[in-house]
């Protein structure tokens, strides 16, 4: 019998604890997803006022390298869902990891290859947007890979509903990124 | 809705971990009342200043101005009449006005008042404050930089705050400080959504929580919303003054390509209209409850009061355009943003009508809370009404830039939420520190504030509607001006009265901690969860969860037969 009532607690605190730490998580990428939308409300304003696009006499980088690192963090972000299937199974978030230091990689290429044509973050209006939006997109994906590790610790110690729910909100907030970056690659890269 | 078993923590051992690091909502309340009463001396000396500037150009500033200014021989220079508006906005702003009301109170309310043990993540309080620390130690580390604080505006809107406008090392530092304020700020909003949702006593829905919680639940809700924005502007500031970005730069400030100095400005009130309503909505949430308390009958449409605070936390997400009438809009736009400004005062009223329904034919206790409660439903009328003149685009093309402006945002914003802190100070302060303070003196600091800010306040308005400019360090250089030079020494007095008044508060304060006679658990006789606890709340406030019955405004009953006018929420409802 009380072996019975322990278990029962038990699951009614993984309960609370799933619905206050899914809360708190939502609240927070809302929080994020502000900061990321007044960036783009900024850019919009430039696009939308500025008579020619790219302005005084750009060209837009080549798309290769971002192209890239959006299929990198696609792609991290289908092997998280993977590995959320079964999180017994850790090769899923282990292949996030490593795809997350690919985007990282990618990302620093293309800081380097603009730099390299003479394109630095002073260099006017466009590549302070490219260079700033990415830097802090960049920024949080660090954050977001300490997170996985932290995740990958947990996960090496032990499989109970609370590394569940762990792994769920780390995962919100990978995909969250994933969907900011693709925001940013469709707008400022492409179009 | 309590979701799972709160653990009872044992009780904090060491110096360190009882006062300092503290994971107790209640301790880390008290860190921010302190916080923000120091930060709100420094930002009153620094109003003392611009005041006595505008007053006695000239002349030296008494006492410690030699101290302070010893190149000019006391008298205030310009640049640094200009950082100390700059710095006076910003702290009272950020420093005190936010710390006390949704720092102190939010911390220490929020689980007090839905019947919690803690907040849901006692460790992220904690970080909460600290950061808000390190934060302020940003902020003052900026005077002490080669070219002073910032100094342009607590709006700080470029040009003025670029590298053209502000070279020094102090701008830089200002939006740093600012940026982790936020960060702070967003910590603690988290902490406070999740907790009211997920940590209410079972029993308690929304509409039987004190409307205390409904408007710091909405400021929380608007914190998490509105200040990435702000932390947007302030990141994109910062690159533009550190790695030579180009975001807020035009014309020959800018090297190549073109920025736009008025996205900041739009970035800025985007967040900075929400953050007016972030300032007031907990005094809102506060006076409510205190009238109904020391009327001794129920709050009137207390659900139609927390709806209408809801519908205004929505409206003012859309009406940021109003401050920004003067930058060449288009007449379409302005008066979109006329009407939906207008709306806004649909709800207020709602919620004004309720206070005053409250209050109407109630046996209204007149001690120390009521009367705060009862000054700011006149200061906030007042405010209010003037901000109609200041919404219509006609009238604020001649208004925006005198001091009418800063006569009505003082009004709502200074005037409102100071009383409201004042009042929700005396009226928490036996549950926080387990004694009472004294009547007399809290009577005293009451009339000679409400005489004093309504001289400063009324007077600005005066001045402004006589064409006073607001931005200016000398204003009398200009003749037209000069003729109002005894009114401004009037708003100078009236602010050295006012400051003096709060002499009373900081004496009254530090005497009760330390002497006051000690609290019953329920001095003002009201029912709401709190009061049922002893006072000083324990660390694990409820020894029991309790199962709240009814709502928190349930006072004088008739039918109630325990020989109390009031009934607790934990009992179940009597019929009236």
């Amino acid at each position: 019998m009380a072996i019975v009532t322990t278990k029962k607690l038990m699951s009614e605190k993984d309960q609370g604890q799933e619905i206050i730490s899914s809360v708190a998580m939502i609240v927070t990428l809302v929080s994020f997803a502000m900061l990321f939308a007044t960036l783009m409300m900024g850019f919009a304003m430039f696009r939308i006022t500025s008579p020619v696009w790219p302005p005084a006499g750009m060209t837009k980088p080549s798309l290769i390298l971002p192209s890239l690192s959006t299929l990198c963090i696609f792609l991290s972000s289908m092997s998280f869902i993977w590995f959320e299937k079964n999180i017994a199974d850790k090769r899923g978030l282990i292949v996030t990891i490593v795809l997350g230091f690919g985007f990282m990689l990618i990302q620093s290429l293309l800081w380097h290859s603009l730099s390299s044509q003479g394109v630095f973050v002073s260099s006017g209006i466009f590549p302070s947007i490219i260079y700033t939006f990415t830097w802090i997109h960049a920024a949080h994906i660090v954050a977001a890979i300490s997170l996985l590790f932290w995740l990958l610790f947990s996960v090496l110690k032990e499989n109970t509903p609370k590394v569940r729910i762990q792994a769920s909100n780390v995962g919100k907030f990978w995909h969250f990124l994933g969907i900011v970056w693709f925001i940013m690659f469709v707008t400022i890269f492409v179009l | 809705m309590a979701f799972f078993e709160q653990h009872i923590h044992d009780a904090p051992k060491t110096f360190l971990s009882k006062y300092v690091f503290s994971f107790d909502h209640k301790v880390i309340g008290k860190q921010f009342l302190w916080y923000g009463i120091a930060f709100l001396g420094l930002g009153g000396m620094m109003a003392l200043m611009i005041r006595w500037t505008l007053a006695f150009p000239g002349e030296p500033f008494p006492i410690v101005g030699q101290f302070l200014f010893p190149q000019t021989n006391g008298v205030v220079p310009p640049d640094t009449y200009a950082m100390l508006f700059t710095l006076h906005g910003t702290i009272m702003i950020f420093y005190a006005i936010t710390p006390i009301l949704i720092g102190a109170f939010g911390n220490f309310c929020i689980p007090l008042l839905i019947g919690a043990r803690d907040m849901v993540f006692p460790t992220l309080n904690m970080l909460s404050f600290w950061l808000a620390f390190v934060s302020a130690i940003l902020l003052l580390a900026s005077l002490f930089t080669p070219l002073g604080g910032a100094a342009g505006g607590w709006v700080s809107y470029p040009t003025l705050s670029t590298l053209i406008g502000s070279p020094g090392i102090g701008q830089t530092l200002w939006c740093l400080a600012l940026f982790v304020l936020g960060v702070s700020s967003t910590m603690g909003a988290v902490n406070y959504i999740a907790t009211i949702i997920t940590l209410r006593a079972p029993g308690m829905g929304y509409f039987d929580m004190p409307l205390t919680i409904w408007g710091l639940w909405l400021t929380a809700i608007l914190n998490a919303l509105f200040l990435p924005v702000l932390g947007a502007g302030l990141l994109l500031l910062t690159f533009d003054r550190v790695f030579g970005t180009t975001f807020f730069l035009a014309g020959a400030a800018a090297t190549s390509g073109s920025g736009d100095p008025l996205l900041f400005q739009h970035v800025f009130w985007i967040f900075g209209h929400p953050e007016v309503y972030i300032l007031i909505l907990p005094a809102w949430g506060v006076v409510s409850d205190l009238l109904s308390f020391f009327a001794r009958k129920p709050a009137f449409g207390a659900k139609a009061t927390a709806l209408a605070m809801t519908t205004i936390t929505i409206l003012s997400t859309v009406v940021y355009g109003h401050h920004m009438y003067t930058t060449q809009m288009s007449p379409l736009l302005t008066q979109s943003f006329m009407m939906l400004t207008m709306t806004i005062s649909i709800p207020s009223a709602v919620f004004f009508a309720n206070w005053l329904g409250t209050l109407w034919k109630g046996s209204i206790r007149f001690h120390s809370p009521m009367l705060f409660a009862l000054g700011v439903v006149f200061v906030f009328g007042l405010g209010g009404l003037t901000g109609l003149y200041l919404a219509t685009v006609t009238t604020d093309l001649y208004l925006h830039d005198t001091y009418f402006v800063v006569g009505h945002f003082h009004y709502t914003m200074a005037a409102s939420v100071l009383l409201g802190g004042f009042a929700a100070t005396y009226f928490w302060f036996p549950k926080m520190f387990g004694r009472m303070m004294n009547e007399p003196l809290a009577k005293i600091h009451f009339w000679i504030t409400m005489l004093g800010l309504n001289g400063v306040f009324m007077g600005m308005m005066v001045v402004g509607y006589a064409g006073m400019h607001r931005r200016i360090y000398n204003p009398f250089v200009y003749e037209f001006l000069q003729k109002l030079i005894p009114i401004n020494m009037f708003i100078t007095y009236s602010a050295l009265l006012m400051g003096f008044g709060q002499l009373f508060f900081v004496y009254n304060f530090i005497y009760s901690l330390v002497k006051g006679p000690k609290a019953s658990a329920n001095p003002w006789e009201v029912g709401t969860l709190e009061w049922q606890i002893p006072s000083p709340a324990p660390h694990y406030n409820f020894d029991v969860i309790p199962v709240v019955k009814c709502g928190p405004h349930e006072l004088g009953n008739p039918n109630l037969k325990n020989g109390r006018d009031f009934q607790y929420q934990t009992e179940e409802l009597v019929e009236v």
